[in-house]
């Protein structure tokens, strides 16, 4: 999409490295990782759990994407979640005190790289939690792995880079509220170029019901979905606003296990819904973001009570899909068409059908991938290793490769994922592998085919 | 020695394995859990949840899908295990009237059975075994408490198996030795002089006692880590 890149105007500011975390070395190092270790002690209960119940069954070697790839022992997902557990079980388990290395039990050998490679080679999916007989979610080892070397100023500096930019500007891109309401009136005059029809983007409307929250991808580098959704909203009439400084669920301290930035990083979105005073916060095609909201900020309570409901806008599409409330001319879709479950939507938020639903609504020849919902394999990009462009020949040629060979295997020319990590490194991926397949979200195909 | 493993040492291990159990299930359930960690799709509501916990715990419908051949292997193991667990109750007492309604045999279907659930229990467990050796994934995650629990089980299971089926034994006498020892009035003149006998009871022993030391501790972990991922 050659208009979307220029629809860009981001000012991405450089930063001098001083500006990173201090990275701690030595002694101290060994000390505060193992005492961050030792912590689990005392909760919470999951991690305490993870710590003993393994049963070494190899499943989830077998269920593993990034294993799958390239089954180096360290991308083993029980071995590596023994980087934190082995210390656990010296100090803390009764076997591991009276009998050392014979259970498995050993001191952390201060090589923090080993470390923070090993955690960010982990992809966050959640389907060894899937098939593990036990119902372990690594996952949940590798955030505090990546916590612990978080605290210690080891998180990958693009990663680091990427959140002190989304504080700095509220979005994880980097672009000030002039981008936006050029990228706004931009989108706008696309949507007329489209289809003749003057279809609003509105932002910072106070009043509005429905306060829309995209990932900021979703407006700067892949905006076709945006105005997919702006057409659904037209054609149902709907009173509803994006925000000027708030426009990019993206809340990269789910992956970097900082939660003192992930809530920080939250609070603006929370804000502006109430200053508009909408009846529904509507996330976007970002299964993460709609995690965080959802099922981290509502259930935990981190503002109280709020005064309006979060959905996802997957959902309201395909209720209205449901109710026949919207019209498709799927002879603009013809081609074979896949969809891939982004982790955090299929396994993290149960959004599964309905993505499902308005495909088969929008496309002439919709095919599954095998296999799908919430078996399916990650992308290779999840946990924020999408952007981490340094490690870029693992995810093509590693945690990518079982992806690949599904999309491969549909015969799709378009695969959808609402996700605007799995977009960026399936974009690269198929790039990479020189196929034909085009990457976008769900609403693209609404945004071709529907009938205004 | 004798006395020692049959007379005294059996205490201990009830003991052990009731405290240390109750200790660690209760700092489990103590531990604090802020957020859900919910893995979807979720059952939906608490009596589905405790179905769906209850049905993950039982089945392992997550090996049945992604590794059947493990699952058959484990999954038979472990129904064995649970039904020869249950079969013992017959070492210690007898339900003549019981049998006698039901109009069976109980000689005969224990033979059957616990013949049946003795050969497929071993059968299972020198799969795991040579399992762990022979798949890299499995190897690479396999250490000595690994092996350690299965050798000890088969060394149990085996031992068992020979009583049975090789020199077969008169569960008369442990009748009376269980119902003494129960009762703190154990004489030694009513101890099985068996040396099978003894090597199993100590090994089933050792077993019992360092389950809640072990991995073997799924056992009651599992419903806590399931619940954990199907709770909304």
């Amino acid at each position: 999409m050659e208009h979307a890149e220029a629809a860009k105007p981001i000012a991405k500011k450089k930063k001098p490295a001083d500006d990173l975390k201090p990275k701690m070395t030595g002694q101290q190092l060994t000390q505060e990782v193992k005492d961050a270790i030792l912590a689990i002690d005392k909760g919470p209960r999951v991690l305490k759990l993870y710590m003993d119940m393994c049963a070494r069954c190899g499943t989830c070697a077998e269920v593993c994407p990034v294993y799958w790839g390239e089954p180096t022992e360290l991308r083993n997902p029980a071995i590596r979640s023994d980087l934190v557990r082995s210390v656990f079980k010296k100090h803390k388990t009764t076997s591991g005190k009276l009998l050392g290395g014979l259970v498995g039990a050993k001191d952390y050998d201060g090589d923090i790289q080993k470390f923070v490679d090993a955690f960010y080679e982990c992809t966050g999916c959640r389907r060894c939690a899937t098939f593990c007989p036990m119902g372990i979610d690594n996952s949940v080892i590798t955030r505090k792995g990546r916590a612990i070397a978080d605290k210690l100023g080891y998180t990958p500096e693009r990663l680091q880079r990427v959140i002190q930019i989304s504080l700095e500007t509220g979005n994880t891109d980097g672009a000030n509220q002039a981008a936006l309401k050029e990228t706004v009136r931009f989108l706008e005059e696309e949507i007329k170029d489209d289809c003749g029809v003057d279809v609003k983007i509105p932002y910072d409307v106070v009043g509005a019901d429905v306060f829309f929250v995209p990932p900021s991808g979703d407006l700067l580098v892949n905006p076709e979905a945006v105005m997919g959704i702006a057409k659904v909203f037209h054609k149902m009439g709907i009173s509803w606003t994006l925000s000027s400084k708030a426009f990019d669920g993206a809340n990269y301290g789910l992956f970097t296990g900082d939660d003192k930035s992930m809530k920080e990083d939250n609070k603006l979105y929370v804000e502006e819904a109430k200053r508009f005073g909408v009846k529904t916060m509507m996330m976007g095609e970002c299964g993460h973001a709609h995690r965080i909201m959802k099922f981290i900020m509502e259930k935990a309570g981190w503002w109280g009570n709020l005064p309006f409901e979060i959905t996802n806008v997957l959902q309201y599409t395909a209720k209205l899909v449901e109710d026949d409330a919207l019209k498709f001319d799927k002879s603009k879709n013809p081609d074979p068409v896949t969809y891939h479950d982004p982790c955090n939507f299929g396994r993290s938020c149960g959004i599964i059908e309905e993505p499902r639903i308005i495909m088969k609504a929008a496309c002439a020849d919709f095919r599954e991938m095998t296999p799908n919902r919430q078996y399916n394999w990650c992308c290779g990009g999840g946990g924020g290793l999408s952007a981490m462009d340094e490690i870029l020949e693992f995810r093509m040629n590693v945690s990518g490769r079982k992806k690949l060979s599904q999309i491969d295997d549909t015969g799709a020319v378009f695969c959808a994922a609402p996700c605007s990590n799995c977009k960026r490194h399936l974009g690269q991926l198929m790039e990479y592998h020189k196929r034909d397949v085009e990457i976008g979200g769900v609403h693209d195909m609404v945004f071709r085919a529907i009938v205004l | 020695m004798t006395y020692l493993i049959l007379g005294i040492l059996p205490y201990f291990t009830v003991l052990i394995f009731i405290g240390a159990m109750v200790q660690r299930l209760y700092v489990w359930s103590k531990t604090p859990q802020p957020g859900a960690m919910t893995l979807t799709p979720a059952p939906d509501g608490e009596s589905a949840t405790f179905f769906g916990v209850i049905k993950d715990s039982f089945l392992f419908p997550g090996l049945f899908k992604s590794d059947r051949t493990l699952w058959i292997f484990a999954w038979f193991f472990h129904v064995t295990f649970a039904l020869i667990i249950i079969g013992h109750i017959r070492v210690f007492t007898d339900f003549p009237r019981l049998w006698a309604a039901l109009g069976i045999n109980a000689d005969r279907m224990s033979a059957v059975s616990g013949g049946t659930a003795g050969v497929i229990i071993l059968a299972c467990a020198i799969a795991l075994f040579v399992r762990r050796f022979m798949l890299k994934r499995v190897r690479e995650v396999s250490g000595v408490p690994d092996y350690f629990a299965l050798l000890l089980i088969l060394a149990v299971v085996v031992s068992g198996n020979i009583m049975r089926f090789d020199e077969h034994f008169d569960l008369a006498i442990t009748r009376t030795y269980f119902q003494q020892l129960f009762t703190f009035s154990l004489s030694s003149a009513s101890m099985p002089q068996n040396l099978l006998f003894t090597t199993h009871f100590l090994l089933g022993q050792v077993l019992i006692m360092i389950i809640p030391f072990s991995k073997i501790m799924h056992l009651g972990g599992i419903f806590f880590t399931q619940a954990l991922i199907q709770k909304a």
